[in-house]
């Protein structure tokens, strides 16, 4: 009986150890107040209406805007550092902390006029020697992200008094405009004194403050009071990370988070029934397509790829993979990015393909690999592909890898010869008003992996040459003549097997106002407040 | 005090007539529950031979028109996201995972007999490496390893195979080691040493009949876990391709319908516990039986 | 006693390298190019070439598998390839949940396994045996993403008790823990029930049921603690299986445990991530299974704790 004793006395130290341990947890996380967000209906009484809860779908990686690349450390980033310039939700350019700019006729000088009153949130002042310490910081490191864009061709920045400054490039750069809307401003003290901190820790000027960075759970900003915009917002913000789709809609139906991006589209009709909840669609400037080897039979012959083009129902698409939501792709960018020009596109007809196909040398279709990651989403649009391709006589097999696995499959090959990709299932998404990034990585010639992202392998002198003039020029009128001519000439060619165009979903409680999500995913918070 | 039955009831057979499958079956079927479980198993091993031929429509077709469609005469589990017949799906997909999981089990039962046999019938240092590999196999996340398998192997069902047998070799190694141990010990074992049979024919001759009874118990449990190991890989996209009826894959596709179409979900789940529980509660059964140490008093 | 430990402590050492080894080479085998996933679909392969020398990828294996081996020494864990923080600070914030729901899982699932089994092994074939044995078959018969996302469905948005995951309050612990915990629940439940079952028929339990004493007592006082024995056994070793993280329950409920991390880290090819995690693992595997031998001692001390 003495050993039984024991065990039960080890047990029971092994639980107090365990209830302690969680209630410090608890408490630490939420300053003393309880999280009320299990009470159904009471999620949004008093003591959490000033704190506002978004969860997205994947984790922040880092919160240095110097170098980052993914969609959601820029959308958190977004809240609390702001760059000279910035995007409205319609991915337009706008002015935040420059109050004017102009950029010289031969597109290599920006002179950039500042705001004056703006204050970092360690208090330093914001003027032209920050921003000089900024941009100096990314020229001097090449393991920024941001130094290979745009910013290794800057050759001198040059302080013209306290509130005025000039960037000189040593060529010119189409989205070098972009590049200064997506460089955020770090207070200079913060880079001279805790250069290690810079991942972790964001100092800016933006509307919050950043609090508190648990890895992998949350992330906590406040209202910063010395905003030169106003203070009339929510006083504080928390973004989580909510990877299952499953997961991410409970949360907004139980109220335990204010806003959800993004939607899975299969639960709209869902949500949209329920009166808690707003759910609001925006077209985005994500690009959903199949990339096509061009290089490589059967899909180096022009009637093949059109042939597929013609064999998707586009409207199915969009119905069944998209829950209903989006647009047709009817051009190589999608219709919210600058420059872009609507073109006929291939209408479903699967007697065409089939006669294309014949013409070709393929009556009876051919057997082919597609590729995609391991997403729900890949998977569920990858056999869409297949269903499709069938009547034709094309035997699509579906082979869908772990996102590493894809990428060293893909940028492993060093020349178009050895590639073995023939079908990739992807999507690209740039700035509405970045072009360039919309069109050259995925067209030019110079861009085949492992070099940059044109996996259809596409190779048209022309095109490259109307790429190439429109970025070496920086009069809006002819670049987007020369883009108009570039849409005309790539679609027809069809490199990729058009599909749709994304619409972006998200959804806030209906107590909630304010919290908007960008075309490019990024949610703004500036505005927000919880009735 | 029931000893004395039992003893009165072989007396009455003639001792030519003894048969141990006899004695196996008159205990089992005792237990109403493994039966009732034994039967399922039985149906839906039927099903895996006559599913493909019995089903109402066919398992690939789309039907765009009718999407994520509830429970009806027409689709008695309803439609799936491409308007595909659930229920078709459920019985044609039960030959390829009643096959990912039976195969994976098989290989690794091969392999890991053949390790544990090694293992306890020599001991020493070959015992101990033996081991010592299986418990770096133990501390080795299985995620890490299934992603490992996948990704050097490449996506599809056979890989799925292989990663779930990899995961149960160590399992069936330690088994077996222990079951060899106390085998070993046996007079019999010794007298063949001793009348110079060789290791080969001890270890299959003597050795492994001792190991069978736990073995097959381990074996029927280990079926259910393949096919929620099976099931684990497709919820991290890791499975068999997305089109294949197999219901890890079904049940991992369908779970972004939970909220709206739930029936998507819900059948191939209920498909999968129904199969595991009912080879979890043959394994039970088969151990009060089989297992020597807890015989029916 | 002391002797033993320290004896099994140092012998940690050797399979520590072992499992160092077989990490790097394993992880260094899977396909994939930490240095492209660092910089993007979209850069050049200047760019990726200048993140793979900052990164240190371009020296030979056995060079970088040293330098890590240097560093781990003197207690550095290396740095994160994506996140550029120190490894140490990734793991500092997700241990300790994943430590609490490790244990709360296990301290439920083996009460209720113990309650289970015992039970069931009294009223052997009789109605609570039947059922017992069902629920907790159940528990080990349910895919566990699926089993989480109806709990979510059922306790958080119907009913709205606990919140959907997170680690907010000690409610938010309790669907993962339960999701967690059925399967190894299930599993204490059947090998108390039937190494109960074993006991029962030895020879001592005959004696003290020949010497008249109480039912009560011979199941409690003298079966039950033998049986703990292999008890312990399985709650060792799936508690071994639980400090490596679930990845899936943890994905279901947003948990921000180990697991997570590392299946992220996996797809970043974030090899000192991966590296120092597993190694973690391993160490703990360990000690749990040193704590197992000596709860043998403890609860039978017959057995010969060096043999």
């Amino acid at each position: 009986m003495h050993h039984m004793k024991k065990i039960l006395f080890l047990f029971a130290c092994a639980l107090l150890l365990v209830a302690c341990s969680s209630n410090n947890e608890g408490s630490k996380g939420t300053d003393g107040s309880t999280n009320a967000g299990a009470d159904k209906g009471a999620s949004s009484n008093s003591s959490s209406s000033d704190e506002l809860v978004i969860a997205v779908n994947e984790n922040f990686i880092s919160m240095d805007p110097h170098n980052t690349g993914d969609t959601n450390s820029n959308a958190v980033q977004a809240a609390m550092l702001e760059g000279l310039l910035g995007f409205d939700n319609d991915g337009k350019i706008t002015k935040v902390l420059a109050e004017d700019y102009s950029v010289s006729e031969d597109a290599l000088e920006y002179t950039f006029k500042l705001r004056q009153g703006v204050k970092f949130h360690d208090g330093e002042a914001f003027n032209a020697e920050a921003v000089k310490v900024n941009i100096e910081r990314i020229t001097n490191d090449e393991k920024l992200r941001l130094y290979s864009r745009g910013f290794n061709l800057i050759k001198s920045v040059e302080i013209l008094n306290e509130y005025e400054i000039k960037v000189t490039l040593t060529e010119p750069y189409g989205p070098m405009i972009t590049r200064f809307g997506v460089a955020k401003m770090i207070s200079p003290k913060h880079i001279k004194e805790n250069l290690e901190e810079i991942p972790k820790v964001p100092v800016g000027t933006g509307p919050y403050k950043f609090v508190e960075w648990v890895q992998g759970d949350h992330l906590t900003m406040e209202r910063f009071d010395e905003y030169w915009d106003g203070n009339d917002r929510v006083a504080k913000v928390t973004f989580k990370p909510v990877p299952e789709n499953g997961s991410r809609v409970a949360m907004l139906k139980t109220g335990e988070a204010h806003a959800i991006y993004p939607v899975p589209a299969q639960n709209m009709p869902e949500l949209e029934s329920n009166s808690d909840v707003k759910v609001t669609t925006v077209p985005s400037t994500i690009a959903r397509y199949v990339s096509l080897n061009t290089f490589k039979e059967p899909l180096n012959n022009e009637k093949v790829r059109q042939a597929l083009n013609y064999a998707v129902n586009k409207e199915a698409f969009i119905k069944v993979v998209n829950s209903g939501l989006g647009t047709q792709l009817d051009s190589i960018i999608p219709s919210k990015t600058v420059y872009y020009k609507q073109q006929t596109s291939f209408a479903y007809d699967v007697e065409k393909a089939k006669a294309l196909l014949a013409e070709a040398g393929y009556p009876d279709g051919f057997e082919i690999e597609i590729w995609g990651n391991t997403n729900s989403d890949t998977m569920k649009g990858m056999q869409f592909i297949q269903q499709q391709l069938a009547p034709i006589g094309v035997k699509v097999d579906i082979k869908s890898m772990e996102e590493g696995t894809l990428s060293d499959e893909i940028y492993g090959a060093q020349t178009p010869e050895e590639a073995k990709l023939m079908m990739w299932y992807v999507s690209w998404s740039s700035y509405a008003s970045d072009v360039t990034n919309a069109t050259k990585p995925l067209f030019h010639s110079t861009s085949f992996p492992p070099n940059s992202a044109n996996t259809a392998y596409y190779n048209n002198p022309m095109a490259d040459k109307l790429m190439d003039e429109a970025n070496s020029t920086s009069d809006q009128a002819k670049q987007a003549e020369l883009y108009a001519q570039l849409q005309e000439e790539v679609y027809a060619d069809a490199p990729w097997i058009f599909l749709g165009v994304d619409e972006i979903v998200y959804g806030v409680r209906s107590n909630v106002s304010g919290v908007e999500v960008g075309p490019g995913g990024a949610i703004s918070v500036q505005n927000a407040k919880i009735d | 005090m029931s000893t004395t039955v039992i003893d009165s009831k072989k007396a009455q057979q003639p001792a030519a007539q003894y048969s141990p499958l006899k004695e196996f079956w008159r205990n089992y079927k005792k237990k109403k529950v493994a039966l009732i479980a034994s039967v399922f198993i039985f149906l839906l091993i039927v099903i895996a031979f006559i599913g493909p031929y019995i089903a109402p429509y066919d398992p690939y077709e789309p039907n765009y028109d009718a999407i994520l469609e509830g429970p009806s005469a027409a689709h008695f589990a309803g439609t799936d996201e491409y308007g595909r017949d659930i229920f078709s799906r459920l019985l044609v997909g039960t030959k390829i995972s009643l096959t990912v999981s039976f195969s994976a089990v098989f290989l690794g039962l091969i392999a890991g007999t053949i390790l544990g046999l090694i293992s306890g019938y020599f001991g020493g240092r070959v015992d101990k490496v033996i081991m010592r590999c299986c418990d770096v196999f133990f501390s080795f996340p299985d995620l890490l390893l299934a992603i490992a398998i996948v990704a050097i192997l490449g996506p599809g069902i056979n890989n799925v195979i292989i990663a779930v047998m990899i995961f149960s070799v160590p399992s069936f190694a330690r088994l077996v080691r222990g079951a060899t141990l106390s085998a070993k010990e046996n007079v019999y074992v010794e007298a063949a040493k001793s009348m110079g049979a060789s290791h080969t024919r001890i270890i299959f001759k003597h050795i492994f009949p001792e190991t069978i009874s736990e073995l097959i118990i381990f074996v029927t449990m280990r079926v259910g876990t393949a096919i929620l190991a099976a099931s684990g890989l497709s919820f991290l996209g890791l499975g068999a391709s997305p089109e294949t009826p197999e219901w890890g894959v079904m049940l991992s596709s369908g779970r972004d319908y939970l909220g709206t179409a739930s029936h998507v979900v819900l059948m191939p789940g209920i498909a999968i516990f129904l199969t595991v529980l009912a080879f979890n509660l043959i394994g039970d059964g088969l151990r009060d039986v089989l297992d020597p140490k807890i015989k029916n008093s | 006693m002391l002797k033993f430990v320290v004896r099994r402590v140092i012998e940690i050492i050797p399979i520590l390298i072992i499992v160092s080894m077989l990490t790097f080479l394993f992880i260094h085998l899977i396909p994939g190019d930490p240095a492209r996933l660092v910089a993007g679909k979209d850069a050049t392969m200047e760019e990726v070439e200048n993140v793979r020398h900052e990164l240190g990828l371009d020296k030979p294996i056995v060079v970088q598998y040293v330098d890590y081996m240097k560093k781990l020494v003197t207690g550095d864990l290396g740095t994160s390839l994506t996140t550029s923080l120190p490894v140490i600070d990734m793991f500092k914030s997700r241990f300790m949940p994943s430590i609490y729901l490790t244990f709360l899982s296990m301290i439920w699932a083996t009460i209720i396994g113990l309650l289970i089994g015992v039970v069931s092994a009294v009223f052997k074939n009789k109605w609570p045996d039947y059922l017992g044995m069902v629920t907790a078959v159940s528990g080990i018969s349910l895919p566990g993403f699926w089993l989480g996302l109806l709990l979510i469905q059922l306790f958080s948005v119907q009913l709205g008790w606990l919140p959907t995951g997170g680690i907010d309050s000690f409610k938010s612990y309790i669907l993962p823990s339960l999701t967690l915990g059925a399967g190894i629940m299930s599993m204490i439940a059947r090998f108390t029930r039937s190494s109960l079952l074993e006991t029962m028929q030895a020879d001592f339990i005959r004696t003290s049921r020949a010497k008249g004493l109480a039912e009560r007592t011979v199941i409690f006082g003298h079966a039950l603690r033998n049986s703990l024995i292999s008890v312990v056994t399985i709650a060792g070793l799936q508690f071994g299986f639980l400090l490596g993280g679930s990845v899936v329950v943890e994905t279901v409920f947003s948990f921000p445990g180990m697991g997570r991390l590392l299946i992220d880290s996996i797809s970043f090819r974030d090899y000192p991530v991966i590296q120092s995690a597993i190694l973690l693992f391993a160490v703990e595997f360990i000690i749990v299974n040193l704590i197992v031998d000596i709860l043998y001692k403890v609860l039978n001390p017959k057995i010969q704790l060096n043999s």
